[in-house]
């Protein structure tokens, strides 16, 4: 416990070594000492402010190799206390350390924040990084009521985590008047890629969601509807869509995907010409 | 002009060549140079190129508009000696989230090329063949990505990456859409480096067992006033997919690279150099080490935040050697240079110094043996920005493709996690992750901001 003591007067000791000593061994501190730090993380010194800081990030990954380190659960709490009423930066930079180690038990005290304008970005991210599926439930669940400008965050969160459970919301997003929250909402079908295929809206990522949702669907086992959608997209006007779609047709490394490739062999677009060319010679 | 228009120039000419003898006419009033005879490059053979980022770095890729129709000299920085000529191209779109530095980069190009401050509306230009990337760290991933989106090949800066995940995207769109992208670790294309990667291969110093790297250390910071972004920089677009802090000149332009959040410090700025070497001639680009561990000390005080001192050890297996990156390290006892790596064999050692631009150097003996030996086995590539312009025809992987600058990025990226977490990493360089680290694994992405994501 003195040696905790120690660390806490170091830290905001007048001498920079001083302090870099106390940070590096913050990792002895006891999460109940984490508002103490936290108040010096807002200390109007930057030395002092940014030693503090590092502390807590010390502390944070002194636990967090191992969720079941007992320690976990008291610094996780001594965090979230600070972002509920830690300075603003200090709020800021807690949250990104609970996006390290905080778990399933921690996400309704996180989620809540998905709601306040200054700290929302800090919420998703955090979240965004916490497994299972408490976490994507989290943000579904804020879906209806978030702001316009916000759900396409959301939707490139629930993307980025793939789940399944997340596809009908997309697919609603997909049929937002709003360009913004619709294209965020094909991007995120697209990446979860879990059948049946949405009907993705026209537009510019229109071809790219395609795209990555066919590649999805190869790797799920569902080779015929990969097939399909490569297919669809074989006379796109773009050259590199084109190639896309060579090139996912020669994973399938099926005859009816060769059969597709072979004309473009004759393409007369160089770049196009050159990829079937290559796709080919790897089928066979 | 738009796109179909030069292709339409372009099949009116072919046509036009090929009914020469019926048609000699045409001869009369289309001037050898616009069909590529006696030497001249056509213009429909002529690359039309986006920059995105054109700082100090940025710069020294533009074509300048009065070098059109020239076989320019390649810049020696950016491999070869200096000598190899550039295709020819033409910089015709130019996009920086820094006006002034737009405007400047334009007024060097000369022309009228098409500025941008959005890299989205750059890309949207159909007349861009290919973009070069300069632009922070941070960016490159998503810079990359949506670049092969629209159909563009690519030369991107190094370090490729921020994070494994961002590595492992541009991997993949590369591959998806069948972009040719090169990183701008220039060294493969240094004619030292080829040399000492044959030498090596050759079993000249015998089974190397361990690769020392050495740079400087990087430097301390201090804290210097956060203060409103100037006028001309639009700096929620240069922060893009990074988290969100106040501005700061000391952390934007040049000086971006000591924050881990936008760059990484030396190991990620020049480890992406000197590894790279280091993983060309080791046969690493498919693979990665099985095992990291750093030690070291950040800066004591001031607002940066990447490893001052830091040494750390990479071993790989199967076959077994091991990789040190140390700065400040032991530097070669044969060249003097700021940064390098020596080559530790059963039978001898080899330097290889600097592994970037100019300056790339080894010993002596690599050279004699180079100079009496045909037994050149890697590739040479003609320098770097000329080997990715020879990709772009030939659809070819360059010498420094996407995979390998992410095995490169993953050396850097992993140093610095293991630095910061203080602890030993067990890699799995198959399935790219951290074996029983939950921490570590986390650390292995970073979600975007606002509209930025993978």
């Amino acid at each position: 416990m003195q040696q905790a003591m120690n660390i806490l007067t170091n830290l905001s000791s007048s001498n920079a070594d001083v302090r870099f000593a106390a940070w590096r061994a913050a990792g002895d501190l006891h999460p109940d000492q984490i508002a103490e730090v936290g108040k010096l993380a807002a200390s109007t010194n930057p030395g002092i402010a940014k030693a503090a800081k590092e502390a807590l990030t010390t502390l944070t990954h002194s636990v967090g190799k191992d969720p079941a380190n007992p320690k976990r659960a008291g610094v996780v709490n001594g965090l979230l206390g600070l972002v509920a009423s830690g300075a603003a930066d200090v709020k800021v930079h807690a949250m990104r350390l609970l996006s390290h180690i905080a778990g399933e038990d921690s996400v309704p005290a996180i989620a809540k924040y998905l709601a306040d304008a200054a700290l929302r970005e800090e919420a998703i991210y955090c979240l965004e990084r916490i497994p299972g599926e408490g976490s994507i439930k989290a943000v579904m669940s804020a879906y209806a009521g978030a702001p316009d400008d916000f759900k396409p965050r959301l939707l490139a969160a629930l993307g980025h985590r793939r789940s399944a459970a997340a596809k009908a919301l997309c697919a609603e997003a997909m049929r937002s008047t709003n360009a913004a929250i619709a294209a965020a909402g094909a991007k995120a079908a697209a990446r979860i890629g879990k059948a049946p295929t949405p009907q993705f809206p026209q537009g510019p990522e229109r071809a790219d969601a395609v795209i990555r949702f066919a590649e999805c669907q190869a790797r799920e086992g569902n080779p015929a509807e990969a097939s399909r959608l490569f297919k669809s997209l074989l006379d796109d006007p773009a050259a590199h869509v084109q190639c896309a779609a060579v090139i996912g047709l020669s994973k399938l490394r099926t005859a009816d995907a060769a059969v597709a490739i072979l004309p473009k062999t004759k393409s007369t677009d160089r770049t196009v010409r050159i990829t079937a060319r290559n796709a080919w010679k790897s089928m066979t | 002009m738009s796109r179909s228009t030069r292709n339409t120039r372009r099949s009116f000419l072919r046509k036009a060549a090929s009914a020469s003898a019926a048609g000699a006419f045409l001869f009369d009033i289309v001037p050898a140079r616009a069909l590529g005879l006696q030497g001249e490059t056509p213009p429909s053979d002529t690359l039309n190129f986006g920059h995105i980022g054109i700082g100090g770095r940025g710069r020294g890729f533009l074509r300048l508009e009065s070098n059109l129709g020239k076989q320019v000299p390649a810049s020696s920085n950016l491999g070869g000696d200096g000598s190899r000529k550039l295709r020819a191209a033409r910089s015709i779109a130019l996009c920086d989230v820094d006006t002034g530095r737009l405007d400047k980069a334009a007024s060097v190009v000369g022309g009228k090329p098409r500025l941008y401050k959005d890299f989205r509306r750059l890309l949207e230009d159909k007349d861009v063949d290919a973009v070069y990337i300069a632009s922070p760290d941070h960016w490159h991933a998503l810079h990359t990505i949506r670049s092969c989106e629209a159909g563009k090949d690519v030369y991107c800066e190094k370090p490729a990456c921020n994070t494994i995940e961002e590595g492992r995207a541009m991997v993949d769109a590369a591959e998806r859409y069948g972009r040719v992208v090169q990183i701008g670790s220039q060294g493969r294309s240094q004619q030292s480096a080829w040399e000492a990667n044959n030498y090596i291969k050759a079993g000249r110093i015998g089974r190397v067992r361990k690769v020392l790297c050495w740079h400087y250390a990087s430097p301390e910071g201090d804290w210097t006033p956060d203060a409103p972004p100037p006028p001309e920089l639009d700096y929620e677009m240069w922060l893009g997919p990074a988290r969100h802090i106040p501005y700061n000149p000391r952390r934007t332009h040049g000086a971006f690279r000591w924050m881990i959040d936008f760059g990484g410090g030396q190991i990620r700025d020049r480890g992406a150099h000197v590894m790279s070497i280091a993983n060309w001639i080791m046969d690493a680009d498919a693979g990665g080490p099985v095992s990291i561990e750093a030690k070291g000390e950040p800066p004591h005080d001031g607002m940066y935040d990447s490893a001052v001192t830091m040494e750390v050890t990479y071993q790989f297996r199967n076959p077994d050697w091991t990789l040190v990156w140390a700065q400040p390290g032991v530097p070669s006892a044969t060249l003097d240079a700021r940064y390098g790596a020596v080559y530790w064999g059963d039978s001898g050692n080899l330097t290889v110094t600097l592994g970037d631009g100019a300056g790339t150097s080894t010993d002596q003996k690599v050279k004699d043996f180079a100079a009496s030996c045909d037994c050149g086995k890697a590739f040479r590539s003609p320098g770097h920005s000329e080997n990715f312009e020879d990709c772009i025809r030939t659809r070819e992987k360059p010498i420094m493709h996407m995979e390998a600058a992410h095995r490169v990025s993953t050396l850097c990226v992993l140093g610095n996690v293991a630095f910061q977490l203080q602890r030993k990493l067990e890699w799995d360089p198959v399935s790219e992750s951290v074996k029983d680290d939950a921490e570590a694994n986390r650390m292995l992405s970073r979600p975007g901001r606002g509209p930025w994501h993978l």
